[in-house]
């Protein structure tokens, strides 16, 4: 088990510097010129010579004299010091920036978890026991149809109906405005605005419960279901001890492997509602060129998706004994 | 199922019963009895050929925009005359998406879209006599040489000037943004927004004028002695008037960039800048006309013998003129709608009577947009699929034929791909790659983003089949004849296990179509000008637009939801046909 967790970790660290320097040559691909554009501000105020002489001075700030190669490898040292640069929009480390929004992000998806598993598997498991009645079929249909609609056009729909035509949900944002709530107060205000978009995100719910009924029906067609109920067991045992208990290991996959992803912003969703999360703030750097956010932001999505391959790799073989890691 | 019940089936004899059906028919007659499917497929299908045949007839530029004609709701009521004013109209005048028409009795009409000041129409104003139409208000004068004017109310446009106050009106007209006066003895007035509108009375200081008439830009007069002088403070074409008109001018019209004039003798001059083959005169209307009236890209002329004749821009039939135009006594053109008044006091129109989808906060069609945008959006859907089934069953059939070493890097790195965070990587490459290249070269760099970032799913896919069939027996014997091992995979392996590929396609097919919406709505997808599903959602993320011009996302929106939501029924549906298995799940 250790071996196989270091192996896969080692793997870890070799696709992520591969994909780091691929990432850093696109990076280093964009036209403009981080130095010229610092400079730029001075160029009326002085001399060309001393212009052309600040113009280094910023090239040697950033580094930028140096080959491409001893960039990559200064850029990384610094990641790996904790350094991730500095945005050159809002003139602060991006580890400073990437704080609020990270939690932002966070609070909005796990009350989106909450939401998606309270709601999701027992529908599933319903959907599994009553496999082929109207119900079934009639949420089947629904479940196909929320998850083949976008999210932006839920959101859109969502909006028009919750927000404008009957206002009960605030459009977008995350505080009321002009409203200087405290304490509990500004919690619920928190949560007020965070509705209407765990409601559209909710709607690509349908994926979480045709997991749920599919790896629920692989179990009840088990030859121990049978067995179980030859000998007279309530069909609620047999359902909930025998068959569940076994469809849990496929569902503790998917559920492990999703919950690594509160930390990814859903980009969509928080540019729609101006949600300040790190979706936005990926979003928003990419608008506004500021490429050491939007480079940073990019290793983090995919440390966490590696991270999240690996996790749910261990989690299966936790819960399910038979699976050998090799 | 949800839709009737399933037939009973046949009984069948018992040799009957043996008769082997080929899987293929299988998979047919499984697919045919799901109605859901097959209710997807006619949905996706009849989308697929709207958008791909209705454009052959119906053209407009991509590049196209037009102020006048922006967020116009979906209807076909431009040219709807009243019923009571069709058989007694005195004046009918159009605006860019209405008509306001007076009848003999002096009673004003309005139809079409109006905003709400449009349709305040002030309720003292006795016989109105004469009315004028601009982009979004009305100039009317009573039969006591009385001025009043509704509608737009910015830009000072609701104050009539004092100095006009006691002095009489010869002619009225009304420009985009801004309204003139022509008094009896021959001075013009003008008011509203001069900055959009380039009217300078100044021209005309000296002269007796006639008449005025205005376009979107700029307005031209005709003097009592029948000389045109352009009203425009900055130099234009229209400028350019020929010298030897001067001085025999009966009529002018104004089009966008041209203006045309009726000499004394009935031929047409046409000067100003030449679009839509706007200097074509045609011949049989030289020498023989008598009136003139233009539209933004159109001129209209009245024979002498009551006939009309239309040339110019004719994408919304304005210059087509109807059979029944005949027996002229009154000539209006506005827009893109004409409008003739007979003898008998009935009335003819023609022209653009609307929009079936509405149009878009640049005044482009949006249902044509939605056909231009389906073609984009699926192509780019389709291509990008094809790139990821060459890719995964390449890596997918390598990796399961041989398995070892082989198996473990390709997987390895279908691992590493399919980790990758989807969106923001496309975001990113779109952002830093796709400013540097053309729009083609964008639309074929989301295909390529697409396709090289999702093969993993049918890679793994077709390696787990190959892994299933690489024993079978027909492959041992395709090894035994020594078959290469390429084509073992490829010509033996791959086509049995097709369907399973197939069903796979469809669903991907719906996931790069929704993929590639998601890149256009955010900003990183195919770009404007050229259309897709998603990029026309882009601008509509403002509640003002959610709320109020809600056709501008609702139909985009409806038939994306339509298109992927029946091919994922289809999809649904085929799967379960290819595997009856599934079936008992």
């Amino acid at each position: 088990m250790a071996k196989y967790i270091l192996k896969r970790l080692g793997y870890i660290i070799i696709v992520f510097f591969l994909l780091s320097i691929l990432l850093f040559g696109i990076f280093k691909m964009v036209p403009g010129d981080p130095a010229r554009l610092m400079v730029e501000g001075q160029k009326q105020s002085v001399s060309p010579e001393q212009y052309e002489m600040l113009y280094q001075q910023a090239r040697v700030r950033l580094g930028l004299d140096k080959p491409i190669p001893v960039q990559y490898l200064s850029w990384m040292g610094n990641i790996l010091q904790g350094d991730f640069g500095y945005s050159t929009v809002y003139r602060i480390p991006v580890k400073e920036l990437i704080g609020p929004p990270m939690k932002n992000t966070i609070a909005l998806n796990v009350v989106y978890y909450i939401f998606l598993f309270a709601i999701g598997i027992p529908l599933g498991i319903k959907c599994a026991v009553k496999k082929d009645t109207v119900f079934d079929t009639s949420l089947q249909v629904a479940t196909m149809i929320g998850i083949s609609i976008p999210s932006f056009i839920s959101a859109l729909i969502f909006i028009y109906l919750f927000a404008i035509k009957i206002p009960i949900f605030p459009i977008s944002g995350m505080v009321t405005t002009g409203a200087n709530f405290t304490g509990f107060r500004a919690f619920l205000d928190y949560l007020y605005h965070m509705a209407l978009p765990i409601i559209v995100c909710l709607t690509g719910i349908g994926g979480l419960i045709r997991y749920v009924r599919g790896a629920l029906l692989d179990a009840l067609s088990m030859d121990y279901v049978r067995t179980a109920r030859a000998k007279g067991l309530k069909e609620k045992t047999v359902i909930y001890k025998h068959a569940f208990r076994n469809a849990m290991i496929p569902i503790t996959g998917w559920i492990v492997g999703s919950i690594v992803g509160i930390f990814g912003g859903a980009v969509i969703i928080e540019t729609l509602f101006s949600w300040k999360g790190v979706g936005k703030l990926l979003i928003d750097s990419l608008n506004q060129h500021d490429y050491t956010v939007a480079l940073s932001m990019q290793m983090f999505y995919i440390l966490l998706g590696l991270a999240a391959n690996l996790i749910t790799d261990l989690c299966y073989c936790i819960v399910d004994p038979r699976i050998k890691l090799d | 199922m949800l839709f009737g019940k399933k037939k009973e089936k046949e009984q069948r004899s018992v040799l009957e019963e043996e008769q082997m059906q080929s899987p293929f028919r299988t998979i047919i007659k499984n697919l045919l009895e799901n109605k859901l499917a097959m209710g997807g497929l006619i949905v996706f299908v009849s989308i697929f050929a709207m958008c791909f045949i209705l454009p052959i007839w119906f053209h407009q530029d991509l590049n196209y925009q037009d102020p006048t004609q922006k967020n116009i709701a979906p209807g076909f009521s431009f040219l709807s005359v009243p019923s009571d004013l069709k058989d007694n109209a005195e004046v009918i005048e159009f605006g860019p998406t209405y008509g306001v028409g007076v009848d003999k009795d002096g009673y004003v009409y309005e139809w079409g879209q109006l905003t709400k000041n449009l349709k305040k129409i002030p309720a003292d104003m006795g016989k109105v006599v004469d009315i004028a139409v601009g982009q979004d208000h009305v100039l009317a004068i009573n039969d006591k040489g009385n001025l009043y004017t509704w509608g737009f109310n910015r830009m000072g446009l609701n104050v009539i000037p004092p100095e006009l106050k006691g002095k009489k009106i010869a002619d009225i007209e009304a420009g985009y943004q801004v309204s003139v006066v022509v008094t009896e003895d021959g001075k013009v007035v003008s008011w509203g927004n001069t900055s959009a509108v380039d009217i300078s009375t100044a021209n005309v200081k000296d002269e007796k004028v006639k008449e005025v008439k205005a376009n979107i830009q700029t307005a031209i007069a005709l003097t009592k002695d029948g000389k045109v002088i352009s009203l425009a403070k900055k130099e234009t074409a229209l400028d350019n008037v020929p010298e030897e008109i001067q001085g025999k001018v009966e009529k002018i019209a104004l089009t966008d960039k041209a203006a045309a004039a009726v000499l004394k003798d009935g031929t047409v001059k046409v000067w100003g800048n030449n679009h839509d083959h706007i200097f074509s005169v045609p011949e049989e209307v030289q020498g023989k006309a008598v009136d003139i009236s233009g539209g933004r890209n159109h001129l209209v002329v009245v024979t002498e013998d009551g006939n009309a004749v239309a040339w110019g821009g004719n994408e919304n039939k304005q210059a087509t003129v109807p059979t029944k135009a005949s027996n002229i006594a009154k000539l209006t053109s506005g827009y893109y709608q004409n409008c003739i008044i007979k003898e008998d006091g009935s009335v003819v129109t023609w022209g653009l009577k609307g929009y079936l989808l509405g149009t878009d906060n640049l005044g482009r069609n949006v249902f044509y947009r939605i056909l231009k945008g389906g073609q984009m959006t699926m192509t780019v859907g389709f291509i990008a699929v094809i790139i990821q089934f060459a890719i995964g069953i390449l890596v997918g059939g390598i990796s399961g034929y041989y398995g070892g070493t082989v198996d473990i890097l390709l997987m390895r790195l279908s691992e590493v791909v399919g980790s990758l965070p989807f969106i923001p990587l496309a975001l990113i490459l779109s952002a830093l790659i796709g400013n540097k290249v053309s729009d083609v070269g964008r639309i074929i760099m989301i295909m390529l983003i697409l396709g090289f970032l999702g093969w993993t799913g049918i890679a793994g896919l077709v390696r787990a089949q190959v892994l299933a069939e690489r024993n079978k027996e027909f492959v041992v014997a395709a090894k035994a004849l020594g078959v290469r091992e390429k084509n073992i995979i490829f010509r033996h392996i791959v086509p049995n296990v097709m369907t399973i590929i197939i069903v796979q396609a469809t669903i991907s097919f719906a996931t790069c179509m929704l993929t590639e919406s998601g890149l256009s709505f955010l900003g990183f997808g195919v770009a404007e000008p050229i259309p897709s599903w998603g990029n026309m959602l882009n601008n509509c993320r403002s509640s003002e637009v959610i709320s109020q011009y809600w056709w501008r996302w609702v139909f985009p929106s409806v038939v994306l939801g339509l298109c992927t939501v029946s091919i994922n029924l289809f999809g649904d549906g085929l799967r379960r046909a290819v595997d009856p298995k599934a079936n008992e799940r």
